[in-house]
């Protein structure tokens, strides 16, 4: 099966004293009808590729296919790829409905039916009596639905959107992650959605791509990504983790580098040699007593549905153990209190730096 | 605003206020209510005529000279704004423009020349070349320095425009032209319109340039007007002048409204 978007060592370097490599040799293949992000701080360029594959740039190296058709040089008009954009992008002098139409009629469908499928589309986002406003009369949420029902009204085969979420208020942004992926089930379009928020890529994606500094770190479902990262940078960028620097022992034994012994997973690191381990917080345990690194509590952060304890290690070193409250609502312990770190071998993962 | 830091709490504003409209403005209000006076004085009132517009409206060579002064400024203003609308989308917009603040401070230059210099030059260029053409020389005269006036407002709409829009338009499959003619200059109207009606006022009211490069015959309301007063200020003079006057204020007005409409 051909993919929907092929990148293969895709490079943008933007001229400049010095230039700016803000994508360097990303290999990616996006399937057909999937949700898709790109997910990486601030600059690590997101935009860059999703600009690449809009055709707004023209990649400095490398192939860019569309179901396998090298559309690298092709102009934006020429590719059936829209865009939903950050700041919407709405035309101000033309009426919601004009603006959804705008594409079909570019496409030279006939007045009447690009009029009813605009009508259509606004139905699908909820905003059917909302044809003959402006843009300007409409609120942020609103705004947001109509460029999404202008970029799927064509029916692309793919739909690019950068950061569409990112001006919206906490529980406006919570509904439109759903009303996304409902709108990628109902019309089968590939999504390929920007963000740099690790909560929203993990809870809408199909699979995901971390970047950093324009490369591709590692691509995966969601729970490859948080479960198993391939890099300290992959495991660092996706919710919260506990690091070690440890000694590989043989067979599952670790030895910390202040000293404390650790089981973990089966690694093929050669004895001797040095590793990073990590944990998820939320993987720890907290005890009174029991095998384990001991340590004292020194903070507590309270988080609500959870608190987290910074325990600093009797052996030297901290680390943070996520976890929830007694049913009651009473901490496990308090700030002061003599505890026991218990790690599951299984929650221990080794990457490389 | 706190009343403290207001500048109208300051001692001695009103007066300051009041001198400054007085200064700018008396000699205008003096003009326009003398061009109503029943006398030939131009300085003491005698009740109120409008006898000076009549006769002002009936004259040939006014006719004949706001009717050059008409020609020009409309043909002026057509080539201008059209150059400075170009000037705009090239330096705003084509990234293969190479040294656009460079190409942008030539374009705006004329405005910083002095005017005398800029007609001599004129001037001495048109013969030079043996170019004769009328009303011709004074309007290629006028479409130049009426550029930068006509480029200023435009320019800054086109800064001021969200280069998405264009880039959401070539995503929705326009091409170039499509998307110029349904997206770019529709929103670059406003920016268009101010660009055209300074320049307009700025060709109707040229002196200095128009009298270096005028032939026989392409005689122009200013001109005209300046002819007259120095054989003596007469109320006639005034009702032109304040004919001029309402049209330019009109003119000012109608481009403010458009630009604050967006
Ligand atoms: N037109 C340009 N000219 C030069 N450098 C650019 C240009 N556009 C982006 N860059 C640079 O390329 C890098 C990647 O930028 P990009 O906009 O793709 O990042 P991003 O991942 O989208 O970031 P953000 O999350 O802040 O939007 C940055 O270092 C940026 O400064
Ligand atoms: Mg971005």
């Amino acid at each position: 099966m051909t993919s929907a978007i092929g990148l293969s060592g895709l490079q943008k370097t933007y001229p400049g004293a010095p230039p700016v490599r803000a994508l360097r040799n990303a290999d990616l293949a996006i399937n057909d009808n999937e949700f898709f992000t790109l997910l990486g701080p601030s600059g690590c360029g997101k935009t860059t590729l999703l600009r690449l594959m809009a055709g707004f740039e023209v990649p400095t190296g490398g192939k860019l296919t569309l179901f396998g058709e090298d559309i690298a040089h092709l102009p934006p008009e020429k590719r059936p790829i829209n865009t939903v954009f950050q700041h919407y992008s709405l035309f101000p002098h033309m009426t919601v409905l004009e603006n959804v139409a705008f594409g079909l009629k570019r496409l030279h469908k006939s007045d009447a039916e690009a009029k009813q499928v605009a009508q259509q589309m606004l139905d699908l986002v909820h905003l059917a009596d909302f044809g003959d406003r402006k843009p300007g009369q409409l609120s942020g949420g609103q705004q947001q639905r109509v460029a999404l029902a202008r970029a799927l009204a064509p029916q692309p085969r793919v739909l690019l959107l950068d950061e569409p979420l990112s001006a919206l208020d906490l529980k406006l942004r919570q509904s439109m992650r759903a009303e996304l992926k409902r709108l990628q089930r109902e019309t089968g379009i590939t999504f390929v959605f920007v963000t740099h928020d690790q909560e929203e890529a993990l809870a809408m994606s199909d699979r995901i791509a971390v970047m950093s500094q324009g490369e591709i770190q590692q691509v995966g479902d969601p729970a490859t990504i948080y479960e198993f990262p391939e890099n300290r940078f992959v495991a660092e960028f996706i919710g919260d983790a506990d690091f070690f620097e440890a000694e590989v022992l043989g067979g599952t034994e670790y030895k910390l580098s202040n000293g404390a012994l650790l089981t973990g997973p089966r690694t093929e690191a050669a004895i001797g040699s040095q590793v990073t381990l990590f944990f998820r917080p939320e993987k720890a345990e907290l005890k009174q007593s029991g095998s384990g690194l001991p340590g004292q509590v020194s903070e507590i952060l309270y988080l609500g549905n959870s608190t987290d304890y910074v325990v600093d290690l009797a052996q030297g070193g901290a680390l943070t153990v996520r976890s929830e409250n007694h049913k009651d609502g009473t901490a496990l312990a308090d700030v002061g209190a003599d505890v026991v770190v218990e790690i599951d071998p299984a929650a221990v993962r080794v990457v490389t730096t | 605003m706190t009343q403290k830091n207001d500048i109208r709490w300051l001692p001695g504003f009103n007066w300051v206020t009041l001198f400054f409209f007085l200064f700018l403005y008396l000699p205008l209000i003096i003009l326009v209510v003398f061009s109503f006076n029943a006398s030939r004085s131009a300085t003491v009132w005698s009740g109120f005529s409008l006898e000076w517009y009549v006769k002002a409206f009936a004259n040939d060579d006014i006719q004949r000279a706001t009717k050059n002064s008409l020609i020009i400024a409309v043909f002026a203003t057509v080539f201008a704004t059209t150059m400075a609308t170009m000037a705009a989308l090239a330096l705003s917009r084509n990234r293969a423009v190479k040294n656009k603040s460079l190409f942008g401070g030539v374009l705006i230059l004329p405005l910083m020349v002095p005017e005398i210099v800029t007609a001599v030059a004129t001037l001495t260029f048109f013969s030079a070349i043996g170019l004769s053409l009328g009303l011709g020389n004074i309007i290629i005269a006028h479409s130049v320095f009426c550029i930068p006036f006509a480029y200023l407002p435009i320019r800054a709409r086109l800064d001021g425009m969200d280069e998405s829009l264009e880039a959401a338009a070539r995503d929705l499959y326009s091409n170039k032209w499509d998307t110029l003619r349904l997206i770019t200059l529709p929103l670059l109207m406003p920016g268009i319109l101010s660009g055209a009606m300074l320049a307009f006022i700025i060709s109707l009211d040229d002196f200095i340039i128009t009298l270096m490069v005028a032939e026989a015959g392409s005689t122009t309301l200013p001109i005209y007007i300046y002819s007259l007063v120095r054989v003596g200020i007469t109320p006639e003079v005034n009702a032109i002048s304040t004919v001029l006057l309402g049209v330019s204020v009109l003119i000012v007005t109608a481009a403010y409204l458009v630009e604050k409409k967006k």
